[in-house]
């Protein structure tokens, strides 16, 4: 499947439907591999979420079949996942979209008065 | 909730995966939900979150790498498997109908089992309280239990349901 290009440049926002876990856990791996546990503790931190377990693992299997992340050699039992260059380039498109509609959302706010 | 009870609430859950996804994820999802659990998650979302991701799992269509020729899966082996995998783990869980028995309020508002069923004491046979289909299937005579079949007619006996009494 065709994902965010290598060389970092704007392609299609892979994952306005991958859905929000994903999304998280994007974030999260963009700061350094992570395995399940320390996961879900970074993104409780970061954005107030709690991921089920269940959730965590369905993102992590979406996010490896699109070649957005890919496991590291286990620790023991965990499996530790890092992010790759296409998941990177899918994380900047997506959070440029995000901040534009955000954008678009506020100033509509301002000129509406509300 | 004790350990090991946990512990196999957890395995009961995390059984419902296919076999690919355990012999990947396995350990070290037991181990998430052990340390999860330790944090103060409770047990019982642990297993629920492991229960949503089965499913999930289970009807998550895969995408096929190689043709392989096999003998073609029918359509709703998938859908199946979700549900019997829900249901075992429903089962696991505990939600069944000692759970519901003990909940107060739908107790108050069904009626008793332990009340035998009122005896048949058919009234006076007013037609006009019959329905047609009914007055036609049979005919109540004052004093008998049962409604005595019409002679030379089909006969069907409709009763009220749950009360034991008929037309």
């Amino acid at each position: 499947m065709a994902v965010g290009r290598r060389d970092g440049k704007a392609g299609p926002d892979v994952l306005r439907r991958a859905g929000e876990a994903s999304v998280l856990v994007l974030i999260s791996l963009a700061g350094g591999p992570r395995h399940g546990y320390a996961l879900i503790q970074d993104i409780k931190e970061l954005a107030g979420v709690e991921l089920g377990p269940g959730t965590l693992y369905g993102a992590l299997d979406r996010l490896e079949r699109l070649g957005l992340i890919e496991p590291l050699p286990a620790e023991d039992r965990r499996h530790p996942y890092r992010i790759t260059a296409p998941g990177a380039a899918a994380l900047r498109v997506h959070l440029d979209e995000v901040e534009r509609v955000s954008a678009a959302g506020r100033l509509r706010l301002q000129l509406g008065g509300i | 909730m004790d350990e090991p009870r946990v512990a196999r609430l957890v395995q009961a859950a995390l059984r419902c995966y296919p076999a690919r996804w355990q012999r990947r994820h396995g350990d070290e999802a037991a181990e998430l939900a052990t340390l999860l659990i330790r944090d103060g998650t409770p047990a019982g979302s642990v297993a629920l979150s492991y229960l949503a991701g089965a499913a999930r799992e289970w009807l998550t269509p895969r995408p096929v790498r190689q043709p392989v020729r096999r003998p073609r899966r029918r359509p709703g082996r998938r859908l199946s498997a979700a549900a019997c995998a829900l249901l075992a783990a429903a089962c696991s869980l505990g939600v069944s109908a000692g759970l519901l028995a003990s909940a107060g309020p739908a107790r108050a508002a069904s009626p008793s089992p332990a009340r035998p069923p009122a005896p048949c004491q058919p009234a006076p046979c007013q037609p006009a309280q019959c329905q047609p289909a009914q007055c036609q299937a049979a005919q109540c005579q004052p004093g008998s239990a049962e409604p005595v079949p019409a002679v030379g007619r089909p006969q069907v006996i409709i009763r009220v349901a749950g009360h034991g009494r008929s037309c």
